[in-house]
């Protein structure tokens, strides 16, 4: 059943799309091509859900073979594990709710079905690399996600910004698939495939390696880790997701928030098994300071979608954290639960930006939709429209009014529904306790950092424990900003509030579903060990000095301790952090007390700032003036990217052109002339001398082109010829010589 | 029988032209494209009655020529020639398709000088006796100096003139090979008994040179390739296809048929030079392409690059990289062929082919910007389109191989970041933004234009998807190659052996044995 089972999943998406694709290109358009792609999207849905039963504990893949070279041969397979199978749910759940979503909000572009096309292109592809069962294929599965990120953030590509956007996207992606694309070069030459599970797979193979190599598979993995840092948006690489932005807020949700770039770190925990203690650390490094820097960008942010792009960069430094330290269900489970509530947020937040477009809708007759306010280039005509120039301008950002929170507030009693979901989102993500999926997430990612810190006695741990506690409190705040700054208060821009509104049934359906999933009901499938079983990491042992603190294990838990312990006793010492989630430790209990302080701290503070309007953010911003810049600025990463490195290559690519130009053409053209010059002088002399008459003319035209390189004429090729021949005879004079 | 009908079937169709002088322009339009679909369709034949389990030459023919010379007329097509004969017999009734009305002035000599290069060019790719090779190497050059001097832009009396000086200086040192190897040959000029005499000739390195400077040049290679943006710019479409389709091919072809195999010490002992020109050329073109404002010059200068993973892909002398070389010859062929066919449908909207004239153009030209956005994915290696397989190969066979340094894998790998910065740059300014009042009245892709583009995306997305019926038909021929390659260098190349068995060598291996 598998086999057919998600041969159906990937085939709806690729019908969907090949169908429409062709069609469009036929200039054919299909009635109801919405309702159809949709249809497949949930076909494939239910073909998930029943895939969900069929996960067996040491799954073989099923693969055919699809190049050979020599003795060498790929093959493309599936593979479906617990992981896979849950990934699989998470993909299509959120892809058809966008797809209805965007029935919704998409409504009236004059690009519509293209929106679809796009849409099913990227859930193929998106499932593709999930149920890969080799590197090759999620690299196939890993680019074509990234070339669906393009197309739909380049959707409205009239806009010069969401042009560059999505050229950004690719190419900074790009970067990091090139180290992963030589990670994958490293292994292959190692163990001769690229095939990830069985006896002859990496994971078998690597498994085996002596400590001698520890160095080298390190280096592999932290370069296959960089396909990741730059999917995920992890620091160096994260700037290409805020400026995603720009694409339709229904692709927010589904690529830059719940899948694609959740798809690094489904890559790292793919990659789990060959970790060893460095990459480990170095992984966990890049989160712990992606989910930091991302969080403080996030506080000064006032365009919503921006907020929630940085919170999504920060979440997704979460996860990559949970990985290096191990906790391999809790990164994962963190994943799950942050694809649902963050696709609800952005979802949300594109559910406030269409209130405001109706009004655009309205004031500009001639666009037959939405999408078009977006699509003007012309910001005078906004500002005109808006009377909102002084709060936008002043700041001299390019900000579209509907999504500046400058422009928003007391929206709460307009869109009852948008703000009641986007409040469960928000206490989910902030991490408020017990009820909400984040918090159980979220603790887990905390739990088995501090796990691994007291365990090992590391001081690295200890350090990251501290930025991610941090950084959680963070994120209470901001979120909280956010939804102090939209939903409550008085209304900042009377005209744009007026126009407000609900939206329509066919978006806020899916806002609830996402809504009560973001109660923890997911936890169901994580929190059980016969379904969930973390792989084990050989190549990771824990320092001598450590186990002070494993006497003390399981006096604390929530859910199914007793099995857990049991098996642990069995287990060996490395795998006890895999299973931090069931926060059977001191550390998880400790870690869950500080991770509702900080959320409670942030939350206060937020609602002192922008609700109660006791601190006030204006005077805490002028005090840490040069911090205020450093967030606001992003910590300067743009600006050093474009500054050095974009400029440093055009700046080489025309020194280049212009030696092309001058010496290496200059060359050819100066051997050319030099040659044709001798050329005619020798064949002017030969003339002159021994030949009379009409043969003296070809001369004197020969040596009238003289120094005029670009004007030559065929005579040229006719001594050209000469020389050619009277070499050839000297040559083969020389030969019989030899 | 077959080879020489496909071959000579379009010269045919010159002296029909040329005889029924007088008729009209559609009649020798009509002549002219069912000439070229007729080879086609009969060179299909080739590809049906192919054998791919023997690596031997097929569907030979040999008669006797020139016997005061030594030469004969021999032919053959192995797994390796036969693609480039199909891509010809394919590319041929795409160019006549596209060139339908944009030739103004003398449309028979137009018609006559593309048919009759069709023929130089499938010569060349199917002689297996040099002094025939020379001669069609050479018999190609005519027509094509007719293309770009007659038909060609303004600058094109300077343009064809060295496009075809370069390549005679070139061809010069080749004769001079040519001539050398006879006399080591028992007078003869018969290519296969060659291939048993592999790696015992005097003066090995300089034969290599010889073949490899002129073969060079029609690559491309750094520092050889600045007559090919000025050809580019200057032919009209048609010639520019076939020039990046099939002509430059005749270079990379000539390497893996004649450089590899019969010097196969003096490729090993040149491989550092000549892989280190072939990164350079992927960086160097990659760069300069990046800032010409010129489409065909851009197109041209990556053409500068893409050459250069061929060639790095022919030295790496082990099955992935030449397998991926072959393979990226003819996707080369395809996907910078479109490239060229799509600038010249919208130079002949725009009469421009500048980028900065451009912007906008995806909004009134839906169908033409999804086309070209395909197109040039194929060009910087997405998965899924026929670049990638390449590419993959020719990567995992530089960095498995070990014929050389990892560094030179790194470098080529940041060729292919650069590759999607130049194109998605170009595609952005000619596609994105607000079009202008012109570009907002461009017609979109007609029916004709769309025949013409279709037949090309098939196979760039058929390559991209399922490689494997063209993999299996050259791997044999490869096979051969490899195995000269690898045994001849063993011994002299000590340090840098090739490492064929890798420690885990059980995993994913067909059990066939190996061609000896």
């Amino acid at each position: 059943m598998i086999v057919p089972l998600i041969s159906l999943i990937l085939l709806c998406p690729l019908a969907a799309f090949a169908f429409f694709g062709l069609m469009s290109l036929a200039r054919r358009s299909v009635p109801r091509q919405d309702y159809l792609s949709t249809a497949a999207m949930l076909f494939a849905l239910v073909c998930s859900l029943l895939l969900l039963q069929q996960v067996v504990p040491h799954p073989e893949p099923h693969t055919v073979e699809w190049i050979s070279i020599g003795k060498i041969s790929f093959s493309m397979g599936f593979y479906l594990d617990s992981v896979t199978a849950i990934m699989l749910i998470v993909v299509t759940l959120v892809s058809s709710l966008v797809h209805i979503f965007s029935m919704g909000y998409m409504h009236g572009d004059p690009r519509y079905p293209r929106f679809f096309a796009f849409l099913s292109l990227f859930s193929f592809s998106m499932l593709f690399l999930v149920v890969s069962d080799n590197l090759l294929g999620i690299y196939i599965g890993w680019e074509l996600v990234g070339l669906c990120s393009y197309l739909l953030i380049g959707f409205w590509f009239e806009k010069d910004s969401a042009a560059n956007a999505c050229k950004k996207a690719f190419l900074t992606t790009r970067v990091g698939d090139i180290g992963m694309f030589i990670g994958m070069m490293m292994l292959f030459t190692k163990f001769s495939t690229l095939a990830l599970y069985g006896e002859d797979g990496i994971f078998a193979l690597a498994a085996n390696l002596s400590t001698g190599d520890m160095v080298w598979l390190s280096i592999a993995g932290v370069l296959i880790f960089c396909g990741a840092v730059g999917k995920s948006a992890q620091v160096p690489l994260h700037t290409w997701l805020p400026d995603a932005m720009e694409g339709p807020t229904p692709v927010s949700a589904l690529i830059h928030a719940a899948t694609m770039v959740a798809a690094g770190v489904y890559l790292t925990a793919r990659m789990f098994p060959i970790l060893t203690e460095t990459s480990s650390l170095i992984i966990a490094y890049i989160g712990g300071i992606t989910a930091l820097v991302a969080a403080t960008i996030a506080i000064v942010r006032v365009d919503i979608k921006r907020v929630l792009a940085y919170s999504t960069v920060s979440q997704l430094g979460y996860m990559m954290l949970g990985i290096g330290v191990g906790s391999y269900v809790a990164g994962l489970f963190h994943l799950t639960t942050h694809a649902f509530f963050k696709a609800l947020l952005f979802l949300g937040s594109g559910s406030v930006i269409h209130a405001f477009h109706a009004m655009h809708a309205h004031s500009h007759d001639e666009h037959d939709a939405h999408g078009h306010a977006h699509a003007d280039s012309d910001a005078n005509e906004h500002t005109h429209e808006d009377g909102d120039s002084e709060l936008v301008h002043a700041h001299g950002s390019d900000i579209p009014p509907d999504q500046d929170m400058r422009n928003m507030g007391g929206l709460r009693h307009k869109m009852p529904i948008t703000f009641a979901t986007m409040l469960i989102a928000t206490l989910s993500i902030s991490g408020v306790p017990f009820l909400f999926s984040g918090f159980w997430s979220k603790d887990a990612i905390l739990g088995g950092v501090l796990e691994r810190a007291m365990e090992w006695s590391s001081v690295h741990h200890y350090v990251l424990f501290g930025m991610a506690l941090f950084a959680a409190g963070i994120t209470a705040f901001y979120m909280f900003r956010l939804i102090f700054m939209t939903f409550f208060g008085e209304p900042r821009n009377q005209e744009m509030h007026d126009m407000a509104h609900e939206s329509p049934k066919v978006m806020t359906v899916p806002l609830i579903v996402l809504a009560v999933l973001s109660f923890p009901v997911v936890n169901v499938l994580w929190f059980n060990d016969a379904y969930v079983t973390p792989p084990k990491q050989p190549h990771i042992h824990a320092p001598a000095h450590a186990g002070v603190f494993n006497d003390t294990k399981g006096t604390f838990s929530l859910f199914g301790v007793s099995e857990a312990v049991a098996a642990e006793e069995e287990g060996a010492h490395d795998t006890h952090a895999d299973e931090g989630h069931h926060g059977h430790s001191p550390a998880h209990t400790i870690a869950m007390v500080l991770s509702i302080i900080v959320a409670g701290l942030g939350i206060l503070l937020s609602w002192l700032f922008y609700h109660r309007r006791t601190l006030s953010a204006e005077s805490v911003a002028t005090t840490f003036r040069p911090l205020y810049h450093l967030f606001w600025r992003k910590y300067y990463f743009d600006e050093f990217y474009n500054g050095v490195l974009v400029a440093l290559t055009v700046w080489k690519a025309r020194l280049f052109a212009q030696f092309d130009g001058t010496v290496v053409d200059g060359i050819v053209n100066g051997i050319g002339r030099v040659t044709r010059d001798i050329l005619a002088a020798f064949t002017g002399f030969f003339d002159n001398r021994v030949v009379d008459g009409l043969v003296n003319r070809v001369a004197q035209v020969t040596w009238a082109m003289g120094g005029r390189i670009r004007r030559i004429q065929t005579g040229a090729i006719q001594t050209y010829l000469l020389i050619v021949l009277a070499g050839i005879v000297v040559l083969i004079l020389v030969f019989r010589a030899l | 029988m077959l080879l020489s009908i496909v071959i000579f079937l379009p010269l045919l169709g010159v002296v029909a032209i040329a005889l029924l002088r007088g008729i009209g322009a559609s009649a020798v339009k009509g002549i002219a494209m069912a000439v070229a679909l007729l080879t086609f369709l009969i060179s299909l034949g080739l590809y049906t009655g192919f054998d791919a389990t023997t690596a031997e030459m097929q569907f030979q023919e040999s008669h006797a020529w020139i016997s005061g010379l030594g030469t004969r007329y021999d032919i053959g097509i192995d797994g390796i020639s036969l693609w480039l004969v199909l891509l010809t017999t394919f590319l041929t009734p795409v160019c006549i398709l596209a060139a339908w009305n944009s030739v103004e002035k003398g449309l028979s000599g137009f018609m006559m000088s593309l048919l009759a290069l069709e023929t130089g060019m499938l010569g060349v790719f199917c002689a297996t006796d040099l002094f025939l090779f020379f001669v069609f190497w050479e018999s190609m050059l005519i027509p094509m100096y007719f293309l770009i001097g007659i038909w060609g832009g303004e600058r094109r009396i300077y343009a064809t003139v060295k496009f075809v000086l370069y390549t005679m200086a070139g061809s010069a040192l080749m004769l001079v090979g040519i001539l050398y190897l006879y006399f080591q040959n028992d007078n003869s000029f018969a290519l296969l008994p060659l291939y048993e005499k592999a790696g015992t000739f005097t003066h090995a390195n300089l034969l290599f040179l010889a073949f490899f400077i002129a073969f060079a040049i029609k690559v491309p290679l750094f520092p050889f390739h600045t007559w090919l943006p000025d050809a580019h710019v200057e032919a009209p479409t048609v010639g520019s296809v076939i020039l990046a389709g099939v002509l430059l091919k005749m270079g990379t072809y000539g390497i893996v048929r004649f450089c590899l195999p019969l010097f196969p010490d003096a490729a090993a002992t040149y491989t550092p030079l000549i892989v280190t020109l072939a990164v350079i050329g992927i960086i160097y073109g990659a760069l300069v392409a990046m800032v010409q404002p010129d489409l065909k010059k851009l197109v041209a200068y990556s053409s500068v690059s893409h050459l250069g993973f061929v060639v790095l892909g022919l030295f790496t002398r082990h099955h992935a990289g030449i397998q991926g070389g072959v393979l990226q010859m003819i996707n080369h062929g395809l996907s910078t062929g479109a490239l060229f066919l799509l600038v010249g449908m919208i130079y002949e909207r725009r009469h421009s082919r500048m980028i900065v004239d451009f912007g906008g153009v995806a909004k009134s030209m839906p169908i033409f910007a999804t086309i070209f956005m395909i197109t040039t994915l194929s060009s910087i290696g997405l998965p899924g389109l026929n670049g990638f397989v390449g590419e993959f190969m020719i990567l995992l066979g530089s960095f498995h191989g070990g014929a050389f340094s990892k560094v030179y894998v790194v470098l080529a790998a940041t060729g292919v970041i650069l590759a999607a910065v130049y194109m998605l740059w170009m595609f952005q300014r000619v596609m994105f933004g607000t079009p202008n009042k012109i570009n907002a009245a461009l017609p979109d892709l007609n029916t004709r234009e769309l025949v013409v583009l279709f037949p090309v995306l098939l196979f760039i997305v058929w390559i991209g998807v399922y490689p494997k019926p063209f993999l299996s038909r050259m791997e044999k021929s490869v096979n051969v190659v490899v195995t000269k390659v690898q045994q001849e260098t063993a011994p002299a190349m000590g340090h840098t052996k090739i490492k064929e068995v890798p420690r885990y060598a059980r995993v994913d291996i067909n059990k066939e044995a190996e061609t000896k």
